[in-house]
């Protein structure tokens, strides 16, 4: 799950191009989450093209054990992200779909090498952020309690740190702990139907863990972890704001109040 | 709603259950982790030099079980090999038959069950007893063990002290304290009554020969020291390559399985007693397993085979703290269970194919594992060998028309925009998966085209 | 049986033959999993009784005082090594009822077992023992109170160290602490099929 070598030196392009995959959760549902990334990435002095053919990573495929159509997805992001630009993703684990996920998948097929090449060029947001362009540390202000949920695809990657790296420097940003952070909150893709009891338990075992440091809001590096626990949180008449790590840098730069900031799921609810 | 059978037996337990296998779970990962990060500086580095230690034993495996048969046999040793479970049962009788026994006590191994050597043997008239405690404890029950480390996770000590009763045992009483010297008195009549000792072994050296008993209770060495034969019923897959390599699995194993430095009984065995000692067997056997270890051998999931038995795995596990082990059908478990219970399976791998689906790859299982085994990534294999297989999908939906319309960006942003229907749409005509998924969430509203439109609108190429 | 051996030693020589690159043997050194406390150790012997004590484990340098201790717990009979009595000293038997053969037939009446201890580990507060040493395993694991004399030039100083010197003998069993079982609700009991008492009598030589 490793994310990409340093040889692709990001911080030596003048014109600091990238390609943003903007997932297809923040497709359907962010908007926000997408929108937020690419003010945060322009901050940094990025142009941000966004290769309007691009689909999915392929994961939720490839997870199900669907390898025939997880290759025909990747096939097709190979095609829509060509180029050398890096690739900046607002989520840890299509990036390592496209990291690790994906060397599996075409470990036998005629394509590896431009697969490979892609997995190189591809960087969750945090990560890319820190590693990437070299900055530890981020402007503004954004004033409230913040856990974050650590994605576990994000596991033996630089985002954990990253993130922790960057809200912590952020002025009025209390970072708080708490219990089991290491246990998955258990969306896990087609897990979260096919195994519901079991998904439903993690996930309301991960609120109450979380709900219990009292954080003013509940940040994340995956939309994935976090329409599950919001949308659990709910059903069960439990209020959590949760936003997105991109939303908290953007707002810090805007230095609105946390409190007051648009929430990411913020929705009327879907059916009757 | 249709639910996968994990799912559905986890739904099923009672909530004292549960509670005691989650926390007691939970106990468990806690220690281990207290005592390695005590211990060691870089903890990471250890488990990748044992995973490669291990590796390459089992990428050189003939040379180094070879060796291991040449110094037990040197040091008198019986060595004999099964091809698979019926084999190896058939060897322990034949043993057991020469020599006019009839009684036999056995210590915690897990290839025993895998096997299924205790009904085997008892219909064969042999009378044979678990001495390890929680084994002990599921044989009276009829029972099967719900860990690989701690056999009784499951149970609490009410339902132990009434099986107690019910079989003799003494009237109920339900301290701790009383359920363990009620097994040890019991136990030691039938140590010292038995004819063959039967063990596992954690380890075999292929250096030295030496077995490797890993153990805490004090009954694998009564199963040694009483009996007057000992037979040991061995996986070819736990070779290591030298005495010197076992320091660091001997530490790895017993802070990773119950967080103690190390066991409080570690036996190293390459031989019967001598002939002058009053105690101990005067015969010993090894009988070396295969039953579907060689098949893994020559496939992608091979790191699997370097699995120490820790249990490690299953205390940090989400998905098995909240099922428990007999949710797995299987004698192995876990997250590693997942992997090795549908491989060992042979032609029956359909019948478990649904156990990889059992995760939701989140990986805390090899950041625990001892020997660094990549298990979600045997996890996502085997879910695509399930696959190729023909497995009946269940409960889970297929992502078929999914991966089509990701490959047509023309459609996609159709149903994008299309997407916006299910904002109004009563639940119960909505997709299948979005349906399910409303069992227990909310939905948020859907904004397909709300972005890409953003973006077009700022002017930047789209 | 030759068939299934061979069997067995083919589909391993099948199943690795198309592997090309092969996990080469790492080196390392054994120190690596030298647990921190132990990196340094002036004084084995504290060192030794500090881990032994740590698992609930007993240390004696002065046969009175362990013979004394015996008596509070009212372990009067017990079965000695003959080897060792000169180590005990003549006083030891004050009180207590020794015997210098065990009874497997009585094997319940001893409340105390002593014998000689191959050695012993500081890292860990192991006590080792073999058959060379301890020909009557029983006499070792039966009685409720396990004393092994430990010769103190052969306490190891770590887990390497120790795994070096293992030797040739057939069966060698490390003792950390007294048995134990956590089975039942995960509530710790000491004194499970093994001794409830791991007692170390450290000796001179």
């Amino acid at each position: 799950m490793s994310a990409p070598s340093s040889s692709v030196s990001v911080a030596a392009s003048p014109a600091r191009r990238v390609q943003l995959m903007s997932t297809c959760l923040c497709d359907a549902f962010f908007d926000d989450v997408a929108r937020a990334t690419v003010e945060v990435l322009e901050h940094l002095g990025c142009t941000v093209e966004f290769p309007g053919r691009q689909t999915c990573c392929g994961q939720p495929a490839f997870n199900a054990g669907d390898w025939p159509a997880a290759r025909t997805v990747l096939r097709h992001a190979v095609d829509v992200f060509a180029g050398e630009a890096p690739v900046v993703i607002p989520s840890a684990s299509c990036a390592a779909m496209l990291s690790h996920g994906a060397q599996i998948l075409f470990e036998n097929e005629p394509d590896a090498v431009a697969v490979k090449q892609l997995g190189t060029r591809a960087w969750e947001l945090t990560d890319f952020i820190v590693r990437g362009l070299g900055v530890t540390s981020w402007p503004g202000r954004f004033a409230g309690r913040v856990a974050f949920h650590r994605s576990c695809h994000s596991r033996g990657s630089g985002t954990g740190d990253a993130v922790s790296a960057l809200l912590r420097s952020v002025s009025g940003l209390e970072f708080v702990d708490f219990d089991e952070a290491e246990q998955c909150c258990g969306f896990g893709g087609t897990f979260s139907v096919a195994f519901a009891s079991i998904s439903t338990a993690m996930g309301t075992l991960k609120l109450d863990n979380l709900l219990a440091a009292k954080p003013d809001v509940i940040v994340s590096t995956d939309m994935s972890c976090l329409l599950h626990l919001r949308g659990l949180a709910e059903r069960q008449g439990r209020p959590l704001r949760a936003l997105h790590v991109a939303q908290v840098l953007r707002d810090a730069l805007a230095s609105s109040d946390a409190l007051a900031s648009s929430d990411a799921l913020a929705s009327s609810k879907v059916g009757r | 709603m249709k639910r996968e059978p994990i799912d559905q037996f986890a739904a099923e337990q009672s909530d004292e259950r549960r509670t005691s296998v989650r926390l007691g779970s939970k106990a468990g990962h806690e220690k281990r982790t207290q005592v390695l990060h005590e211990d060691y500086a870089d903890v990471d580095l250890l488990r990748k030099l044992a995973g490669q230690i291990k590796q390459h034993t089992l990428e050189h495996l003939d040379s180094y079980l070879e060796k291991a048969e040449e110094e037990l046999r040197a040091r008198g040793v019986k060595v004999h090999f099964a091809l698979d479970a019926e084999a190896a049962c058939q060897s322990v009788l034949d043993i057991l038959q020469a020599r006019g026994a009839k009684r036999l006590v056995k210590t915690k191994t897990m290839v025993s069950e895998e096997i299924e050597l205790l009904p085997f043997l008892e219909r064969h008239g042999v009378e044979c007893f678990e001495t390890d405690l929680g084994e002990f404890i599921v044989q009276l029950d009829a029972d099967r063990p719900s860990h690989i480390v701690k056999p009784i996770l499951h149970k609490n000590r009410r339902e132990i002290a009434r099986t107690f009763e019910q079989k003799g045992l003494g009237t109920y009483d339900d301290t701790p304290e009383v359920i363990t010297r009620r097994a040890r008195e019991f136990l030691r009549r039938k140590y010292l009554e038995a004819d063959v000792g039967l063990s596992g072994a954690n380890f075999v050296s292929a250096e030295s020969g030496r077995l490797v008993l890993v153990t805490n209770e004090g009954n694998s060495r009564f199963c040694l020291a009483a009996p007057r034969c000992h037979i040991a019923v061995v996986g070819i897959e736990k070779l290591v390559p030298d005495d010197r390599s076992l320091s660091l699995f001997l530490n790895l194993l017993a802070r990773s399985a119950t967080g103690q430095r190390l066991s409080v009984y570690t036996e190293f065995i390459c031989g019967a007693r001598s002939p002058d000692a009053p105690d101990g067997p005067e015969e010993m056997h090894v009988i070396f397993l295969d039953n579907g270890r060689t098949e893994v051998l020559g496939t992608e999931y091979r790191e699997i085979l370097r699995c120490l038995r820790c249990g490690a795995c299953l205390n940090v596990c989400p998905v098995y703290r909240q099922a428990s082990g007999h949710a797995y059908r299987s004698v192995y478990p876990g997250p590693v269970g997942a992997v090795l219970s549908p491989l060992l399976a042979g032609k029956r791998f359909l019948e478990l194919a649904d156990l990889p689906k059992a995760s939701t790859l989140c990986g805390a299982c090899v950041e625990v594992c001892p020997v660094d085994i990549p298990i979600p990534d045997l996890l996502v294999r085997l879910r695509n060998r399930g696959k190729q297989e023909g497995a009946p999908s269940g409960a889970t939906p297929s992502l078929g028309g999914f991966a089509k319309l990701a490959s047509m960006p023309t459609a996609w942003k159709a149903a994008l925009g299309m997407g916006k229907l299910v904002n109004h749409m009563p639940r119960a005509v909505q997709p299948g998966p979005l349906r399910a998924w409303q069992g227990e969430r909310d939905l948020p509203a859907w904004r397909g085209g709300a972005f890409r439109s953003w973006f077009r609108k700022r002017g930047k190429k789209a | 049986m030759t068939d299934a051996r061979d069997e067995i030693f083919a589909r391993i020589r099948a199943a690795l033959k198309p592997l090309e690159a092969r996990t080469t043997l790492p080196t390392f050194d054994a120190s690596v999993a030298i647990a921190r406390h132990a990196q340094a150790m002036p004084d084995l012997v504290a060192a030794f009784t500090q881990a032994l004590e740590a698992v609930h484990g007993r240390a004696f340098r002065d046969p009175t005082a362990l013979a004394a201790w015996l008596r509070t717990k009212e372990a009067t009979l017990g079965y000695v090594d003959p080897e060792v009595l000169a180590a005990l000293g003549p006083a030891f038997a004050t009180e207590l009822t020794l015997e210098t053969s065990f009874s497997r037939a009585r094997v319940d009446e001893y409340h105390f077992g002593i014998t000689r201890a191959a050695g012993a580990i500081a890292e860990s507060g192991t006590i080792i023992l073999d058959d060379r040493s301890t020909p009557v395993r029983l006499a070792a694991l039966a009685p409720w109170i396990h004393i092994a004399v430990v010769p103190r030039s052969r306490i190891h100083a770590c887990i390497p160290d120790a795994i070096s010197a293992l030797g040739d003998d057939a069966n060698i069993i490390w003792c950390t602490g007294p048995s134990k079982t956590a089975d039942v609700e995960g509530i710790l009991i000491e004194g499970v099929h093994g001794p409830g008492e791991q007692v170390a009598l450290i000796v001179d030589g």
